[in-house]
């Protein structure tokens, strides 16, 4: 006589439940008890026992604490249990071989034969408490409102591994990571002063909980200093606002990539570079910010670059794309403050860029000179007949702005003047279809040195200037967004 | 000594939902065409629109659009799709 008994977890609505159904009617007309709990209302419960005339006793997991507490991911999931409430066996899905063992631990003849009409195996439903969307309120959606998760969960590496090694293996990014080990992390989160359960953000498109523990474990992959913490944390409110889309930017077959731009006084506290070879590997702060974002996006995001991140050809700018702002050689209001906030506050910008795209121009002696130069490859963004859906960074190098100030420039003037006088000729739609010419009945026309021409883009404001890199060179750079505005990826600017 | 590693990794349980059981056939049923506003989609959905009447006897179909293929379908369109036997949607351009 068998000390066993048999629990399943069942879903009212799982087909796979449903069909495994009369093998457990079988095996509860034998010796041992089996008992069912369903993950669902008392009604649809009671009717699926009527329809499928359930032979064993079925409870409720109307809170779910025990399918929690047995870690069910699948229904129907069997367990076997011993005299002591041991689990001795588990079998998730539907299998004709496991239903026949465990009938014979139970000390009952085989249920399941190859020919009664069912399939061999047939895998299950997601356990209902894992379920992300559900229609009814008895099942228990991931609490988006909660503010405060888990702990991160911890591994003890055998002396014999490498830990390099173990975090190729097991986190998969591609490049070396500094290992996040429980001193690394924990200095971080001293530097950071919060609760480190404290949930900052959900982050686009999995919704992964970023904890202050979980960004600081990522910082300390990516190699940030303790004190990069408090930019990270208004950092991962900025990626997760609406407005900026992540989920889209994360997922979509484009080149955008999140390029973050850094104002105020934290450039100097925290060292981050704004000269010669802004966007390139010229600074620990700039380095590391981005690459803790894009760290954070793989791991917590989930928008891994072999799966649900789509992009065709991709953006080095996934490596890391973080650039400073030039303020001081930036005769102008800096970005921080077109967006809204004061000289003063430290603040990290986020745009959903392309790679930057060069503007070379040596012996233009004025403005406009060097602004037609500028506008000529703004003209090309996106692709040449595609005008209004998308936005541009422009980053003008100093010597740039020089000869653009003083010829009396204002800031708003560059932008005015590069809205006025980037376009597409009418001419270039009549050769055949392609890409930004079915639209062309929404786009607008304007004059541009004598020649009739679609505008580029929407607005003054579609062109964001920037003022960034070394002081030798007459160099500027534009960069294409992705989709813009509400329907696509708005700038978004956070105070630090 | 063991190096103790804290995981980076997002640890909720993410489990891909079934999809829903294939159709053995279309005579009768409510087809929904989700267009999500790229260009072309609606000239491949306005053809399989007819194909489903002409060829294949479906008794309806349901046409809906996401105001943008950049964002998910909000609730609205989803719950206009909603009880539709299938769902067939043009991704692309």
């Amino acid at each position: 006589m068998s000390n066993l008994s048999l629990l399943a977890i069942l879903q009212t609505d799982c087909p796979t439940c449903r069909l495994i159904t009369p093998y457990l009617n079988a095996l509860a007309d034998g010796p041992a008890q089996v008992r069912g709990v369903s993950q669902d209302s008392e009604d649809a419960t009671r009717e699926f026992v009527h329809q499928m005339g359930v032979r064993f006793a079925v409870e409720r997991d109307g809170d779910f604490a025990l399918s929690k507490r047995l870690g069910v991911v699948t229904v129907p999931t069997l367990y076997l249990i011993d005299d002591q409430e041991r689990v001795v066996r588990q079998e998730p899905g539907f299998d004709k071989t496991a239903l026949n063992e465990i009938a014979a631990l139970l000390g009952h003849a085989p249920v399941a034969t190859p020919y009664d009409g069912a399939p061999q195996s047939k895998p299950g439903c997601t356990s209902r408490h894992l379920e992300v969307q559900t229609e009814h309120a008895s099942a228990a959606a991931l609490n988006l409102h909660a503010t405060r998760g888990a702990a991160a969960s911890t591994v003890d590496l055998a002396d014999s591994e490498d830990p390099h090694e173990y975090c190729f293996r097991v986190f998969k990014d591609p490049l070396p990571v500094v290992p996040p080990t429980r001193e690394r992390v924990d200095r971080m989160l001293r530097a950071a002063g919060r609760d480190p359960h404290e949930v900052i953000a959900r982050i686009p498109p999995c919704y992964g909980e970023a904890t202050v523990e979980k960004i600081a474990a990522n910082a300390v992959m990516a190699g940030c200093v303790p004190e990069m913490m408090r930019v990270l944390i208004p950092l991962m409110r900025a990626i997760a606002d609406e407005r900026f889309n992540a989920h889209g930017v994360q997922a979509t077959t484009h080149f955008a990539a999140p390029l973050i731009i850094v104002n105020g006084p934290v450039r100097s506290e925290l060292n981050f570079h704004s000269r010669q070879n802004v966007f390139s590997n010229v600074a620990r702060a700039n380095s590391t910010l981005g690459r803790a974002l894009q760290l954070i996006l793989l791991n917590l995001g989930g928008a891994r670059p072999d799966s649900i991140d789509m992009s065709a050809l991709g953006n080095p700018g996934k490596f890391s794309y973080c650039i400073a702002e030039n303020e001081e050689e930036n005769p102008w209001e800096p970005l921080h403050v077109d967006q809204g906030l004061s000289r003063e506050q430290s603040a990290v910008t986020l745009f959903a860029a392309e790679p930057p795209h060069g503007v070379s121009e040596h012996n233009a002696r004025t403005a406009r000179g060097v602004l037609k130069s500028i506008s000529y490859a703004l003209a090309t963004m996106w692709n040449y007949r595609a005008c209004m859906g998308f936005e541009a960074v422009v980053a003008l190098g100093p010597e740039h702005v020089h000869t653009i100030h003083r010829d009396g420039f204002t800031k708003q003037n560059v932008r005015d003047f590069l809205f006025e006088n980037t376009g597409v000729p009418l001419r270039c739609y009549n050769d055949e279809p392609g890409e930004g010419v079915a639209a062309r009945g929404m786009y607008k026309e304007i004059m541009i040195d004598g020649e009739r021409c679609y505008q580029k883009f929407r607005a003054p404001e579609s062109i964001k200037i920037v003022v960034t890199g070394g002081t030798a060179g007459k160099f500027s750079a534009v960069l294409g967004s992705w989709s813009a505005g509400p329907r696509g990826s708005q700038m978004v600017t956070y105070p630090i | 000594m063991p190096i103790t590693l804290v995981s980076p990794m997002n640890e909720i349980a993410i489990q891909a939902a079934p999809p829903a059981p294939r159709l053995a056939g279309l005579q009768g049923k409510t087809i929904a065409l989700l267009d999500i506003s790229k260009p072309g989609g609606s000239v491949f959905l306005d053809r399989v629109e007819r194909l489903l009447k002409e060829r294949y006897a479906v008794a309806n179909v349901i046409r809906e659009m996401k105001p943008t293929f950049a964002k998910p379908a909000p609730p609205g369109v989803i719950e206009k799709i909603r009880g539709a036997d299938a769902v067939i949607e043009a991704l692309a351009d």
